[in-house]
């Protein structure tokens, strides 16, 4: 059975990351991929979108009560044969044979926080939830170096100018380029501070394989919580003697060489005490009855850690920023209301990930301490490509709205702004117009105004200087992108006239 | 493409070779300076031209390498006129290898997300149905050139264009803000690397000085649809305007001078063309020209 774990394991793994893979534009209208399905699958993403926002994502409600179905039937399987987390956590630690403190109920404790705090609509599941934080980490904090290391590898190699090797590895370059390589290198703020946070968490595994699994996990939590009603048991004959084997291979904290004492909610399934087990006394049988150790929390420890989540939301709630917006805070095209998209967004990253022009980066404090990792549009890093509408397609709860292309080129997420000190036709008296050729509404947001300057010399020039029009302008951010006033732009984007908000308003409605 | 129309097409196309040069008794010494042809399909009237011109292997000869520079810089459809007519740079590409050119290279450096400008312009589907190389621009691929303009002293180029045998310029026929008309001598703007952006300052010498070195051996222009305001994106299909015609010629500045009288304009209104005129890269007073006119 554990080879067939294993597997099973393999496989969503291989899923996983070539679905990762594929979050990313063909040129097409439709990514034509399902890469939300891991997150459409996670019970956690459901129940805290449930609670924090009171609706019901149908994709998300459906293909979570499998991993529901499947929990009630087997247990923590989801944790033990598909979750990519848990089997990257599997594959570091698999030398690992010390084990840390028994700190298995810790987890249960973050999810009754989480759960807690969404009760009070503050969405912090995200952070720690284990496909959200996965494809995050991924995407902005380990994808980034990979290419960037391929690439300067490669380029390296091409400088050379070895005929018959850079033949060979410009090949190779070309592969990769057309399978593992994304478009273009991706470049994210917080890559490293990212990145390190999931290194950190794979590390753990040195203390004890799987320690996140075991000890953090909020979604193995609730699975944990879920599985003690499931009916596929572990069951140990007379044959047993107590050897203690099957404790040392024991992927989780169930103990299972405490025969009754198993403890149902730490098992993932693997299999492994059922192999190793000399006397072959270990079998699993679906059985309604039978008695199994329960959660066994501290009153204490439960009442605080919902405490703690209801009282961290007054505190993490008052910011200056709910009295005034942030111009910086250009969020996707189609994001909800900023409360609700706080509500509902789980910063999983996808938005990011395929983003086109890598213009979505995750937020720090922009959002306030309630918004960290959710998306921003950064337009000297990336605009928002006018006919583009994939940021919505991969959110995998509607925090930002699945629009169609007609309803995507009417919504504003900002509006330009022109630095005439910066900007050449006013600063200079030079030509350039280079955001009226870029803008790409149908009738130019960005019109040119026939100026007469005086020059130099005391002669007089005609020249055209550009000139927003706030009516037609829906902040797309390519003028500021494309902007030849390259270190800061003489033609900008701020957050105010955003559809998707009543009071960050400029005109009359 | 079904069979029937596989068909057509290839007697079309075995016809225009097979014509090439003997059209209307035209030789290739005394074949006009530049051929328009009107009518409903693209395919056919691209074809044409060419051959009123004296057939595709007047410019490529058997076993040349060939850049087919068509405008595929935005995201935006066929019908939009933002892009080159698809039908007509597959067209060229197709009478390309026909007359035994050994490979036909088709990119563009895009202005909107490559991706989405080579899939929604539909120019990549057709120039690969029809045999052509496409690819996205490798930034490696630049190479410093001596220009030694008068604006522009050195600039990268890419590296396809300068190795190629031939450069066929296959542009639209669009409003630009800046120059007021964009159209074959704008179109070399995507080949060459750098801060492009910077060249707006001084647009009409930056663009004479491109076309004193990187001289196409033919130029297509496609006015099948032309975009006559909001260029060079557009977006709004009242801006289009439908005139089903395709102008070739060897000399590309005469090929924009003839484009001009599209949008009721001379070469003259031009400033890049008066400009190039005056460094002898062309002619620009179409009334003296050899035009040759077909319709279909």
């Amino acid at each position: 059975m554990n080879k067939l774990r294993r597997a099973s394991q393999g496989l969503f793994l291989v899923i996983f990351l070539a679905l990762f893979l594929s979050t990313e534009s063909t040129g097409e209208d439709e990514l034509g991929y399902p890469v939300k399905i891991f997150l459409e699958l996670d019970p956690l993403v459901f129940l805290v979108t449930l609670l924090s926002n009171h609706t019901i994502v149908k994709d998300l409600f459906l293909l979570s009560m499998i991993t529901v179905g499947l929990t009630l039937l087997f247990g923590r399987v989801f944790c033990g044969w598909v979750c990519p987390m848990g089997t990257l956590n599997s594959m570091v630690g698999f030398k690992t044979e010390r084990r840390w403190r028994d700190w298995h109920r810790v987890k249960y404790y973050i999810l009754i926080f989480i759960l807690g705090s969404s009760i009070f609509k503050l969405q912090i599941a995200g952070l720690l939830d284990p496909i959200s934080l996965l494809i995050r980490s991924l995407s902005i904090g380990i994808n980034p170096p990979f290419n960037s290391t391929i690439h300067s590898l490669f380029e390296t190699i091409s400088y050379m100018q070895a005929p018959l090797v850079t033949g060979i590895t410009e090949w190779i370059y070309s592969v990769l380029k057309e399978t593992v390589l994304s478009f273009s290198e991706p470049v994210f703020r917080q890559e490293i501070f990212i990145g390190f946070i999931f290194i950190g968490i794979l590390a753990l595994n040195l203390l004890e394989r799987r320690f996140w699994c075991n000890n953090l996990c909020p979604l193995g939590a609730l699975l944990g919580v879920i599985s003690r009603f499931s009916l596929l048991k572990r069951f140990a004959s007379d044959r047993c003697t107590r050897c203690g084997l099957c404790d040392k291979v024991c992927s989780g904290r169930a103990e299972p060489h405490k025969m009754e004492l198993w403890r149902k909610a730490e098992c993932v399934y693997c299999f492994n005490c059922e192999g190793v087990c000399p006397e072959e006394a270990v079998h699993f049988v679906l059985k309604g009855e039978g008695k199994v150790m329960g959660l066994d929390l501290s009153r204490r420890r439960f009442l605080i850690s919902a405490m703690a989540g209801i009282v961290v939301v007054p505190f993490i709630r008052s910011e200056p920023l709910r009295k005034n917006p942030n111009p910086v805070l250009i969020r996707p095209p189609g994001a909800l209301s900023e409360e609700e998209f706080l509500r509902r967004c789980i910063r999983c990253g996808e938005c990011m990930k395929v983003c086109i022009t890598n213009g979505l980066q995750p937020t720090l404090l922009e959002a306030g301490l309630e918004g960290l990792w959710t998306p921003l549009l950064v337009p000297r890093l990336g605009h928002c490509e006018y006919r583009c509408t994939l940021c919505g397609q991969v959110c995998p709860t509607g925090a930002i709205k699945r629009l169609t292309l007609e309803e995507k080129v009417e919504v504003r997420i900002g509006l330009a702004f022109i630095d005439k000190d910066r900007c050449l036709p006013y600063a200079y008296n030079r030509e350039c117009i280079v955001c009226e050729e870029v803008c790409p509404t149908p009738k130019k947001a960005i019109w040119l105004k026939e100026a007469d300057v005086k020059e130099r010399g005391g002669g007089v020039r005609r020249l055209r200087q550009p000139v927003v029009d706030p009516e037609l302008c829906i902040g797309c951010g390519i003028c500021e992108t494309k902007c030849p006033v390259v270190d800061m732009p003489a033609i900008y984007i701020t957050s105010i006239g955003e559809s998707r908000s009543k009071e960050n308003q400029i005109l009359l409605p | 493409m079904k069979r029937r129309e596989f068909l057509k097409r290839a007697g079309l196309l075995g016809l225009s070779l097979a014509l090439d040069g003997k059209l209307g008794s035209v030789s290739a010494s005394v074949s006009p300076d530049i051929a328009v042809a009107e009518g409903s399909s693209p395919e056919a009237i691209t074809t044409q031209a060419i051959s009123a011109l004296g057939g595709i292997r007047r410019f490529i000869s058997r076993g040349d390498i060939v850049v087919v520079k068509p405008n595929m810089a935005f995201d935006r459809l066929p019908q939009h006129a933002a892009n080159t007519n698809p039908e007509v740079v597959a067209t060229v590409v197709r009478l390309c290898l026909l007359a035994g050119a050994k490979k036909v290279k088709v990119f563009d450096r895009t202005v909107n997300d490559p991706r989405r400008c080579y899939i929604q312009s539909g120019i990549k589907e057709a120039v690969e149905d029809a045999g052509a190389e496409v690819s996205y621009i490798d930034e490696r691929r630049f190479v410093d050139v001596e220009i030694k303009g008068s604006v522009i002293k050195k600039w990268p180029i890419y590296k396809d264009v300068l190795e190629a045998d031939r450069l066929i310029n296959v542009p639209v026929a669009k409003h630009h803000g800046l120059t007021r008309l964009t159209m074959a001598m704008k179109n070399l703007m995507g080949i060459i690397g750098g801060s492009r952006r910077l060249w707006h300052q001084h647009i009409n010498e930056a663009l004479v000085d491109l076309a004193s070195v990187i001289k196409p051996a033919l130029t297509v222009l496609d006015a099948v649809r032309i975009l006559i305001a909001n260029g060079p994106q557009g977006g709004d299909l009242k801006d289009v305007r439908r005139l089903n015609t395709v102008i070739v010629g060897a000399e590309q500045i005469a090929v924009d001078a003839y484009g001009a009288t599209l949008f009721g304009m001379k070469g003259e209104d031009i400033k890049y063309l008066r400009l190039a005129e005056k460094m002898g890269l062309g002619r620009i007073d179409i009334e003296n020209l050899s035009i040759k006119h077909i319709k279909s």
